[in-house]
């Protein structure tokens, strides 16, 4: 445990100290503002259904920002140390691969966390200026967290694989996008070609894709199968890269 | 301190390290000597624990590397080649966090920090960012962070590569002051680095030992002993019919200097030395002399003797 605590402080010291860390903050700042700003021109100007959370969390604005982070988190994590030879010192201490492993998948998760906690800001902002409280009902916008906060466990997983399986951290971090983004591009795909699939596989694609998933949530709905869903994959990619890392040291 | 039984070590297609076996005692330094490639990096990998052995079995302190994998490497404090550092972190930054991963604790992991920081003389750099030391000091950090942590086993993977005559000489000081209380062992290809640090030699190449011996053994060992040159006023062909004689000598080369003079290189068989023989034969001539000296044969000579048989015919 206490091993556990160094190491997961020098990961979570380092990605505050590489200027990625700032980009990625800065992005998904000004995409979300773009996003809420587009959220309340939707409310604004049509009488549409759904609140200023969910018109947030599900638009272009929003999946623009979304994607990029996890390559930009998860690409140096196992690829830096690898390249730079770090990775001998760190395994030959005593301290076991799943140490590693989980203390700095636990860095890129707090990372990640910290990531979103401005755009929730926006809301409390925006009530506090108008005074209105209705407007950011807070079982949509704990919905809108925690599926942010599932589906990042599981693509940061997936970026941790990545990460782990070369010394090279662009072709870490264009594998974990496209991984990401097919995962996300299954729902979109579903939705487009509606008409030519049969019904059952669309609805077997709706299990799958994210954004199913996003709009229930964001409304407020907390279902039980994406939560174990997630968490699934993302036990799944850990168990991955621990094999990865693993397999690597003890190739013969 | 250290046993190694039939370690081996393959990769796809390759051999790296060919079934060796060989024992380190207890505050010994010794020296793993080889040319590149010869499978001195893989066979400290395996004994750190940081890949395992395809075969055969090796322990440290008592610990299997394998299968007591981390007891093991709390004993060892491991130097890799290049000597990898965080460059984000700061020097004494860096030094803590290792000491820490060592499961030092509290005032005990500011006291060895400051310890090791002194005996290695980067106090003056303990504020610097990592990334801003010159290799010499890189190195040092990499020497120091690898016995914050006060290890009974020290392995030092090509300590002094890349470094600087003068730096080269700093650290094998430092590696001569901690052999006096620590085992040692370090691989170089740099052959008067174990010469002047190490108490034994464990030749290695194409993934075996070759040979296993203290230097100065080593050289005894040699075919050749040593060469003798000489200077001596008389015509090359005689001077080599007076020398072949002499019981011992085993090639007798001469030519001609101006003035008279003949130049002559006597190699003379291992373990025999025949330079009082050539005095005597010298002054029994009447010869003027005006040269006689010793090239002892050195380790370089072994070393190349040992891993380029065939190339040396």
């Amino acid at each position: 445990m206490r091993t556990l605590l160094i190491l997961f402080g020098k990961e979570l010291r380092s990605i505050f100290l590489s200027p990625i860390a700032y980009v990625v903050i800065a992005l998904v700042m000004l995409l979300t503002g773009f996003s809420f700003k587009a959220a309340l021109t939707i409310l604004e100007r049509t009488s549409s259904e759904g609140s200023l959370v969910l018109w947030t969390y599900t638009s272009y604005w929003f999946w623009l920002s979304f994607f990029p982070i996890f390559p930009l988190v998860t690409m140096r994590l196992f690829a830096e140390e690898r390249k730079m030879g770090t990775m001998e010192t760190l395994l030959t201490a005593p301290v076991r691969t799943s140490q590693v492993l989980v203390s700095k998948y636990a860095a890129a998760v707090v990372f990640y966390i910290i990531i979103w906690l401005p755009s929730v800001l926006y809301f409390y902002l925006f009530v506090g200026i108008t005074g209105d409280v209705d407007v950011v009902p807070r079982g949509e916008l704990l919905g809108s967290l925690l599926i942010l906060f599932l589906s990042g466990l599981f693509y940061l997983a997936m970026g941790c694989f990545a990460s782990a399986l070369t010394s090279n951290q662009i072709v870490a971090g264009v594998m974990s996008f496209t991984l990401c983004l097919m995962h996300f591009l299954v729902g979109m795909f579903s939705l487009n070609l509606a008409r030519n699939i049969p019904p059952e596989v669309a609805e077997m694609v709706t299990f799958i894709a994210p954004h199913v998933h996003f709009q229930r949530f964001t409304t407020g709905l907390i279902d039980s199968r994406p939560i174990a869903y997630y968490l699934s994959l993302a036990a799944f990619f850990l168990f991955l890269t621990h094999q990865v890392l693993e397999y690597r040291r003890w190739k013969s | 301190m250290i046993t190694a039984n039939k370690l081996t070590k393959r990769y796809v297609g390759r051999t790296a390290v060919d079934g060796i076996s060989f024992e380190v005692g207890k505050g010994e330094v010794v020296g793993f000597l080889g040319p590149n490639g010869a499978g001195k990096t893989s066979t400290l990998r395996m004994l750190t624990g940081y890949m395992p052995p395809s075969s055969g079995s090796a322990s440290v302190a008592g610990h299997d590397i394998f299968h007591d994998s981390l007891k093991a490497r709390s004993k060892i404090g491991y130097m890799p080649e290049n000597v990898p550092l965080y460059d984000d972190m700061r020097v004494k930054e860096y030094l803590h966090f290792v000491a820490r991963l060592h499961a030092l604790s509290g005032r005990k992991v500011r006291v060895r920090t400051g310890e090791v920081m002194e005996l290695c003389r980067i106090t003056d750099v303990r504020r610097k960012m990592i990334s801003s030391l010159s290799k010499g000091y890189r190195q040092r950090v990499g020497l120091a962070a690898a016995m914050v942590h006060d290890p009974p086993l020290l392995i030092l993977d090509e300590p002094t590569n890349g470094l600087d005559p003068h730096q080269i000489r700093q650290v094998r000081s430092l590696i001569r002051e901690l052999g006096e209380n620590h085992t040692i062992l370090i691989s170089t290809h740099i052959l008067s680095e174990v010469e002047a640090a190490c108490d034994r030699v464990i030749i290695l190449d194409k993934g075996s030992i070759k040979a296993q011996a203290t230097p100065q053994e080593l050289v005894d060992q040699l075919r050749t002993a040593g060469t003798i040159t000489l200077e001596v006023k008389a015509k090359p062909a005689v001077v080599e019919g007076a020398l072949c004689a002499i019981p011992g000598v085993r090639k007798v080369n001469s030519r001609a200097l101006s003035g008279g003079w003949s130049k002559t290189r006597v190699v003379a068989d291992s373990k025999s030395d025949v330079r009082s023989d050539v005095y005597r034969r010298v002054v029994d001539h009447g010869w003027e002399l005006r040269e006689l000296v010793l090239c002892r044969a050195s380790l370089e000579d072994a070393f190349v003797e040992l891993t380029h048989v065939d190339h040396a015919g």
